[in-house]
């Protein structure tokens, strides 16, 4: 008999020698009897349409999962976005470093680290970065500036119009909307404007309109007149004259058929208001009448 | 080429047909197995879902033992095997007229014939009965229990030498 004889059998692989000899066996009656009962065995029910169904359902299940996850991942992204921002505009913030400004009518002094004073006139404002001011003395301006630098490093004012370098001096930087001047009272000075280079020793000053150069008085005081007080101007356009006595006195200037070209010499009071009045419109032919914080000043033939 | 694209397990027609021809063997593997049919049915789930996960990797012919596989490896020695209850067809009774005594004797082989099925060793039972319910050859019972055939007809002698000795009490 052949090994494994009896699966041989139940797959019909028996030889018919094989066959006869088993059949005539004891246990033969008991095997065909499995045999035949064990056909009519069955599996429990086993509903293949409702199988299927489950597993698409899982699947689809499983699908929506990664679609309840996309909120998070998005909650994630605007959380990185924002912690990008704060820590961005943290850095930001702190480069920008100290910022001090003067309202109308109003002169503030400040001393910096290395004891290089600044006067800053009304209207204006600078900023520096106090943390590394011992390696960087650079000083944003915009409106007007008296500065006495300490000797030491290179020393930068940055304005709109242009740059100023200096070592160690005195000099006064005014830098508005269309009027830039630099003036120079001790040592030397370096003016950048319009990518031009001009160097400006003790007594001189360099001033610009509209982004023109024009002549100027040379300065015969040893500080800007506004540090005592006074506005002094040498053949200024009135209208700038106008604008520094709005800065000074805090009082709103109105005109009517002034010609605001006509160039102005002379000075005002930054104390007194009606005497400034005064002084301006006595030299430039014009009458003024003074109400409340408003002044309006006036062509003389006109009523 | 065209083989491929119409072949892929993950169009739903293809998958849909390799789901109806194979899970219930499937279930019914795991059931002979384990004797439970409830985890009989969680590891058709967990093997198609798999087979779906994959779909890109298993080819349409490799699908059937990728299932099996799957699972079998599912309860791979975590679960007590429990008692398989097995139904018999009931054919005879509109059919003929046999005797009572006949017929008493005929449950009462049933009865030692599920007594002794539930003693066998899980990979005897299962081989016996894949063979006899399921009518799988002993080629496709290696392939889905991993051994040679030589090994599945051992076991399948060995089966039926012990179903006959319990039975008769040897």
């Amino acid at each position: 008999m052949q090994e494994n004889h009896l699966a041989k059998w139940l797959n019909n692989e028996l030889t018919e020698a094989e066959l006869t000899e088993f059949k005539k066996s004891e246990a033969y009656a008991t095997y065909e009897r499995i045999r035949s009962v064990s056909e009519t065995m069955e599996a429990p029910n086993f509903d293949v349409e409702q199988a299927l169904a489950a597993v698409q359902n899982r699947r689809a299940l499983q699908s929506t999962k990664v679609v309840q996850l996309h909120p998070f991942k998005k909650f994630l992204r605007v959380a990185a976005a924002i912690a990008v921002l704060i820590t961005g505009s943290y850095f930001y913030l702190n480069t920008l470093g100290e910022k001090i400004s003067t309202e109308y009518a109003e002169n503030k002094e400040i001393v910096l680290p290395d004891n290089s004073e600044i006067f800053l006139n009304a209207d204006s404002e600078i900023s520096y970065d106090e943390k590394n001011w011992d390696r960087k003395r650079t000083i944003e301006l915009q409106g007007e500036a008296f500065f006495k630098v300490a000797k030491g490093k290179r020393f930068t004012v940055e304005t709109e119009a242009g740059t100023i370098a200096v070592l160690g001096t005195q000099f006064n930087v005014e830098g508005r909307k269309d009027f830039f001047e630099v003036t120079c009272y001790e040592g030397l000075v370096s003016v950048l404007f319009n990518g031009v280079e001009t160097k400006l020793p003790a007594g001189n000053s360099l001033m610009a309109i509209n982004g023109t150069l024009v002549d100027t008085m040379t300065p015969t005081t040893e500080a800007p007149s506004w540090i005592n007080k006074e506005s002094e101007f040498k053949s200024i356009p009135l209208r700038y004259v106008l604008d520094e006595f709005q800065r000074q006195h805090n009082i709103v200037v109105r005109t009517e058929n002034v010609d605001l070209d006509q160039l102005y010499t002379g000075t005002f009071s930054n104390t007194d208001a009606d005497l400034a009045m005064k002084s301006i419109s006595v030299p430039s032919r014009i009458k003024f009448k003074f109400e409340g914080n408003k002044v309006l000043f006036y062509a003389e033939n006109t009523p | 080429m065209e083989d491929t694209i119409q072949d892929n397990v993950c169009e739903e027609s293809v998958f849909g047909s390799i789901f109806k021809a194979t899970s219930k063997t499937v279930f019914n593997y795991i059931y002979y197995k384990f004797g439970n049919e409830e985890k009989a049915h969680d590891a058709v789930q967990e093997a198609f879902v798999k087979l779906w996960e994959n779909c890109g990797k298993v080819s349409p012919q490799k699908a059937k033992s990728f299932v099996y596989t799957v699972a079998n490896n599912t309860y791979l020695n975590v679960i007590k095997a429990e008692k398989v209850r097995l139904k018999y067809a009931d054919k005879r009774l509109k059919t003929t007229n046999e005797s009572p005594e006949y017929i008493m004797e005929e449950n009462e082989f049933k009865e030692k014939l599920d007594r002794a099925l539930g003693d066998l060793p899980e990979n005897q039972r299962t081989t016996f009965l894949l063979n006899r319910i399921d009518g799988k050859k002993y080629a496709e019972i290696a392939e889905m229990e991993g051994v040679s055939v030589k090994a599945i007809e051992k076991r399948m002698h060995l089966a039926l030498k012990t179903l006959r000795e319990k039975i008769d009490g040897i």
